[in-house]
């Protein structure tokens, strides 16, 4: 292999992670809040609203993560409404989630008009990893990133330690696998269930504000453009671990990279089919993936959108 | 006078439509056995689940070690000391034993030391030889291992009163013997047990004292010695005579089932039926005795072609109908009650005409080409609810507003009522009160004496002695033998359902 | 803390009251919204209504856009009655309209009229239908979740309809627009009051409930369907055919929604472009919902989310307020509405502080 494609390579590797990140904070996300038993169908909506609040909060205040910060807890808060309906008024999982979906484009459409046509200035700057970046292939790939992309790999695998090795994890999947006995074991079941449901938003929101803050540093209406639900599609290709969604999240961000890097070479496939490859893909990946998890007898949570309530049998 | 560690004061429980507690009194005293005696229905569940804090009570009061408790939740409970064993387990099946144990504890650090969890563990577990392992998943233990799990649980939260809903319920009569001998060790150590229970032999053997409850009240509180299980039965059932069922003697007449060398695998790909194989003829009830979890559910999954069977053959009146589709099997002549009634064998939110047209929807006259007719429905349905004295508010209401037993009616009538040559009934009178489950047993026995074969498969051993005429015993998804109901000894099929063989039992 | 008790049975009342009392909710969260950006609320919403209902014209384009989602909504009835989620009416929608217009397109404008639409009647229905199911079979056989699957499918077909629009289709005389060259008038469905874009599509719209009623009420599949939707676990036992039930209802699900696909294309639009509207996919599933999955509400249902679109294309031509507003309301609307189906199921009550109960049993004990 000669140096100009291995840098080639390198640069579709870098840009796969960066890509990849947009989809790995809204997939973290919501592989918590299923094994805390809550489905949030609306991570299309909490992602677009993380977007938009993003890019207002950086555009005004100039400073990049404070707009990624406000961005994740505005995704948050949108997740708040599907907690309520959900949890508190026991309502239909599948329709909440489509309705915050709905609720975010059209909220982010109706608010977002004016902030077309504009260009953040200021956007995180890459930071080298002293040593960790002269890895051979592997540093210039991972560790030339800027701050929100380590932020990403540190929730990645904070949030797999805390499933694994805390007593927060099993409480969550205690709650997501059988509510009753963790209830009667003294869990605060609704407690738990809004915290990571509003902690989904939280990092639905994250992706959303890396999208426009540290990858486009402009704003469209419908920018997110069903990342949501491929982010949705990849918690079942992870088989809901955090560690495997890293996996499935480069895998598809690189998929979108090199539709780039195709279209830029000046390859001759029409747009609109290259531009599909990303959804046909997610397509393709979720059949196989349902194929694995039968196989394997690896279930989604027991009581993923079973509402709970202790009184009712 | 003994201390008193546990005290309740007119304790009152509405439900909607049911007063599940009316005004009950009860205390426990430091160091005893002290058992709620009731039928189904009689309100004990209730009675201990607001000490657990689940219920909340509409009225009364509830004093530990003789200061007045708040109990809002099982949290609040586990503070007063109290650590309650439910009769569904609650364990998180996909959890380790360890995770199941530091579930919910709030001393634990947020990083769990498995270390230091898993050495008490096994101090507690050798303590009463338990032999449990702190990283095995509690899927892939037994029952009575479970339990096992549930008792170190309340144990490690240093539980002073331990209440035990049905604890023998799911065990053999030799581990419900060792779950004993464990309770009666923790009262030695100062504990104090409130133990439920419907059995008249297991509560004199036990208890200290016994409170009998009725329909939501408190009929009253004696010292076991001063009572006799005859007197107990009547405080209980506030009626002298239970069940006398009449029985016709059984003329066995041609083999309806055959089942031969069947193998099956449950949902998570363990094998649990190991080349079973017995026979069910016409004019019989063939009771199927076993612990639970012993392939009773899969084997009548296979029969009626619910579940897939690898290996082996079934016949149905000298058809082999292995494998074949639900329908086919129905259409050959074999109909089944399946254990859980809500999920499987009723809709709950239809109607009971709905309900009702589930097996025959198909044929004339309620199915004509396309269509339902349910004007036909309706007429049918209405017989069924008449000749079966089934209580329904409308016609047209959900079942799930049915009460368990006119659902269980219902459920039976349905299959019954078009005469198949072979019945499967699970569990059939499982949560029913006395006079439901009177009156399916009593229908069962009618069914036979019409010819039907009837496959009984229950957990509750003394429904299988009163209403079987032969009996088998699976184990393990084997048969570990077949006996006369006349000749039939408890203590023999008791070893049979723990995996000795008929030969073993014999020399014995 | 709220207690719930158990209802025996829902009054019929609160069917009424609970949809219309969120209709209300909604249409207030959406004029605090439009508060927030500096506009009277007040304005926006009468300019809505007369942009709606208020004259024969405004009427018929509620009309129009009443159409595609009673098509769709009866259609997703079927399969949301037994727990199926087909999210993919939008992607139908698409492939209805593709499979439709390439006989506007290529085939001969001298065929007769009535061959003509009834070929893309049912290429229309074929196109949706196909599209349906697809994930039906994944979900029926393979267990592959249809709310994803169903997704996923949207997208792909938007591409494949920008695909013919950039590419074969474009007409060479639209000036590099994605656009098809027009439909000929034996490929226009007729238009039944003049001057107005309501057509042949509402009768549709009407047989289509009508059959989706039949269907639902007194036919073995509508039992089937009901039996499944409430206890996948009884039909089973009952040896009710489930995973051909999916198909089949799927199948009729995506043909209904795929013939409202080829309705907008032949009866309004008499082209072929990438807008083609498939939003009223995902407004079906609203229709549906606030029907109680009840298809001759929907009906009526559809007329009202109709006149809130159509309104809302007008709002957003006339005042400049962006359409998204409409979503804003729809979706406030679905969150109550869901929200209080548990005041169908339980009464609810508000329960006192502890210590208020604790002193009360205390009288109720002496």
């Amino acid at each position: 292999m000669n140096v100009s494609h291995h840098l080639i390579i390198t640069a579709l590797l870098f840009a796969s992670v960066q890509s990849g990140t947009i989809l790995l904070f809204p997939t973290l996300g919501e592989i918590f809040a299923e094994r805390a038993g809550i489905l949030n169908l609306g991570v299309e909506g909490m992602m677009v609203v993380g977007a938009l609040v993003g890019f207002v909060v950086t555009y005004i205040t100039k400073n990049p993560y404070l707009g990624f910060i406000v961005g994740s807890i505005a995704g948050g808060l949108t997740a708040l409404i599907h907690a309520f309906v959900s949890i508190t008024l026991r309502g239909n999982q599948v329709v909440s989630g489509l309705a915050l979906t709905i609720f975010g484009l059209g909220f982010t459409n109706f608010y977002g008009q004016k902030w077309i046509n504009l260009r953040l200035l200021v956007t995180p700057r890459p930071i080298p990893i002293p040593g960790l970046v002269k890895i051979p292939f592997i540093g210039p790939i991972f560790f030339k990133q800027d701050a929100l992309v380590y932020t990403s790999y540190i929730v990645a695998i904070i949030m797999w330690y805390i499933l694994y090795k805390t007593k927060a994890g099993v409480h969550i999947r205690a709650v997501g696998q059988n509510a009753r006995a963790a209830d009667a074991m003294g869990v605060n079941v609704y407690a738990t269930r809004y915290w990571w449901t509003f902690f989904g938003g939280l990092l639905a929101g994250a992706g959303g504000a890396y999208l426009t803050v540290g990858y486009s540093s402009f704003w469209l209406d419908g920018m997110t453009a069903g990342r949501g639900w491929i982010a949705i599609a990849l918690v079942i290709f992870a088989m809901w671990d955090p560690l495997n969604a890293m996996i499935g999240a480069y895998l598809f961000g690189g998929i979108e990279a090199l539709q780039f890097q195709l279209q830029a070479i000046g390859v001759t496939i029409p747009s609109s089919l290259l531009n599909m490859l990303p959804y046909l893909l997610t397509f393709i990946v979720i059949i196989i993936a349902s194929l694995i998890v039968r196989v394997k007898h690896i279930s989604a949570p027991k009581e993923l959108g079973v509402p709970y309530s202790r009184e009712e049998k | 006078m003994e201390e008193i560690v546990l005290q309740a004061k007119n304790i009152t429980k509405r439900f909607p439509g049911v007063l599940a507690n009316d005004h009950i009194n009860f205390n426990l005293r430091k160091g005893e056995i002290h058992t709620l005696l009731g039928e189904n229905g009689a309100g004990k569940s209730t009675l201990v689940n607001i000490f657990d804090g689940i219920y909340y009570p509409n009225e009364g009061e509830i004093y530990i070690n003789g200061k007045k408790a708040n109990i809002r939740s099982p949290f609040d409970s586990m503070r007063y000391g109290i650590g309650m064993i439910h009769q569904h387990f609650m364990l998180v099946d996909t959890l380790t034993v360890l995770e199941n144990i530091v579930l919910g504890l709030k001393d634990q650090k947020f990083i769990i030391d498995k270390k230091e969890v898993a050495d008490k563990i096994l101090e507690i577990s050798d303590k009463y030889h338990f032999d449990l392992k702190p990283h095995t998943k509690i899927w892939q233990l037994s029952v009575g291992e479970q339990q096992r799990v549930e008792i170190v649980k309340m144990l490690f939260r240093g539980a002073k009163i331990l209440i035990l809903d049905e604890p023998t319920a799911v065990l053999t009569p030799q581990e419900a013997e060792a779950l004993f001998d464990i309770l009666k060790q923790m009262k030695n150590e100062g504990k104090s047990i409130i133990f439920i229970s419907h059995k008249l032999n297991e509560v004199m053997e036990i208890s200290d004292r016994i409170t009998v409850l009725r329909k939501g009240k408190l009929i009253g509180t004696v010292n076991k010695d001063e009572i006799s299980p005859s007197e107990l039965a009547k405080m209980m059932v506030g009626r002298e005579v239970l069940f006398r069922l009449h029985r016709k003697p059984m003329e066995q007449g041609k083999e309806v089932l055959k089942v031969e060398n069947v193998e099956a695998f449950n949902d998570r790909g363990i094998k649990v039926l190991d080349e079973i194989g017995f026979t069910v003829h016409r004019g019989e009830i063939f009771g199927l005795a076993g612990i639970a979890g012993n392939g009773q559910k899969e084997l009548a999954q296979v029969i009626t072609g619910l579940r897939k069977s690898t290996g082996g053959t079934v016949y149905l009146n000298g058809k082999d109908i292995t494998n074949k589709h639900p329908l086919h099997i129905t259409n050959s002549g074999a109909n089944y009650i399946p254990p859980d009634r809500l999920k499987v064998g009723l809709i709950p939110n239809l109607s009971s005409i709905e309900n009702a047209i589930l097996r025959i929807y198909r044929r004339e006259p309620i199915g004509r080409r396309s269509f339902v007719d349910y004007k036909k429905a309706r007429e049918f349905t209405e017989n069924l609810i008449e000749r079966y004295n089934i209580m329904v508010p409308r016609i047209e209401a959900p079942v799930k507003l049915l009460s368990g037993g006119n659902m269980q009616k219902l459920l039976l009538a349905r299959e019954i009522t078009e005469n198949p040559s072979l019945l499967i009934a699970v569990h059939p009178t499982r949560g029913l009160d006395v006079g439901a489950t009177e009156f399916i047993r009593k229908k069962l026995l009618e069914v036979r004496d019409m010819g039907m074969a009837v496959l009984l498969i229950s957990e509750d051993l003394d429904e299988i002695l009163m209403i079987s005429d032969r009996i088998g015993v699976i184990y393990e998804g084997r048969i570990t033998g077949i006996v006369n109901a006349k000749d039939a000894d408890v203590h023999k099929i008791g070893l049979l359902m723990t995996g000795a063989t008929e030969e073993t039992v014999a020399a014995n | 803390m709220l207690r719930f008790e158990k209802r025996e049975s829902t009054p019929a009342s609160l069917k009424f009251l609970v949809p219309t009392i969120s209709i209300i909710v909604g249409l207030l969260i959406g004029a605090i919204a439009i508060l927030f950006k500096g506009i009277n609320p007040i304005h926006v919403y009468r300019a809505l209504v007369i942009g709606a209902f208020s004259s024969k014209y405004t009427f018929s384009e509620t009309l129009v856009a009443a159409t595609p989602l009673i098509l769709i909504a009866s259609g997703l009835i079927l399969v949301f009655k037994m727990n199926f989620w087909n999210i993919g009416a939008y992607g139908q929608y698409i492939i209805g309209a593709i499979f439709s217009s390439y006989f506007a397109i290529f085939w001969s404008s001298s065929i007769p009229k009535p061959i003509m639409l009834a070929i893309m009647v049912i290429a229309g229905m074929a196109g949706g239908a196909i599209w349906a199911i697809i994930p039906a079979l994944l979900k029926a056989y393979w267990e592959v979740n249809e709310v994803i699957s169903t997704l996923l499918l949207n997208y792909i077909a938007l591409f494949i309809l920008k695909f013919f629009m950039y590419g074969t289709w474009r007409d060479p005389l639209s000036h590099g627009f994605p656009l098809s060259k027009p439909f000929p008038d034996n490929a226009q469905l007729p238009r039944m009051v003049s001057n107005t874009r309501v057509n042949i599509g509402l009768i549709f719209g009407i047989i289509a409930v009508i059959i989706i009623w039949i269907i639902l009420k007194k036919t073995k599949f509508g039992y089937e369907i009901r039996v499944i939707g409430e206890n996948s676990r009884a039909a089973h036992y009952a040896g009710i055919n489930v995973a051909r039930n999916i198909v089949v209802a799927m199948a009729i699900s995506g043909a209904l929604a795929g013939l409202a696909g080829m309705v907008q294309v032949s009866g309004i639009i008499h082209f072929l472009q990438i807008e083609i509207n498939p939003g009223y996919g995902y407004t079906a599933i609203i229709v549906a919902w606030l029907a109680y999955l009840d298809p001759i509400a929907a009906s009526f249902v559809a007329v009202l989310l109709g006149g809130l679109a159509s309104g809302g294309y007008q709002i957003q031509i006339t005042m400049h307020v962006p359409f998204g507003i409409v979503n804003v309301i729809e979706s406030s609307i679905l969150f109550v509405l869901i929200g209080s189906e548990i005041f169908m199921k339980y009464r609810v009550h508000l329960e006192q502080k502890r210590k208020k109960i604790m002193s009360d049993a205390k009288i109720g004990g002496e």
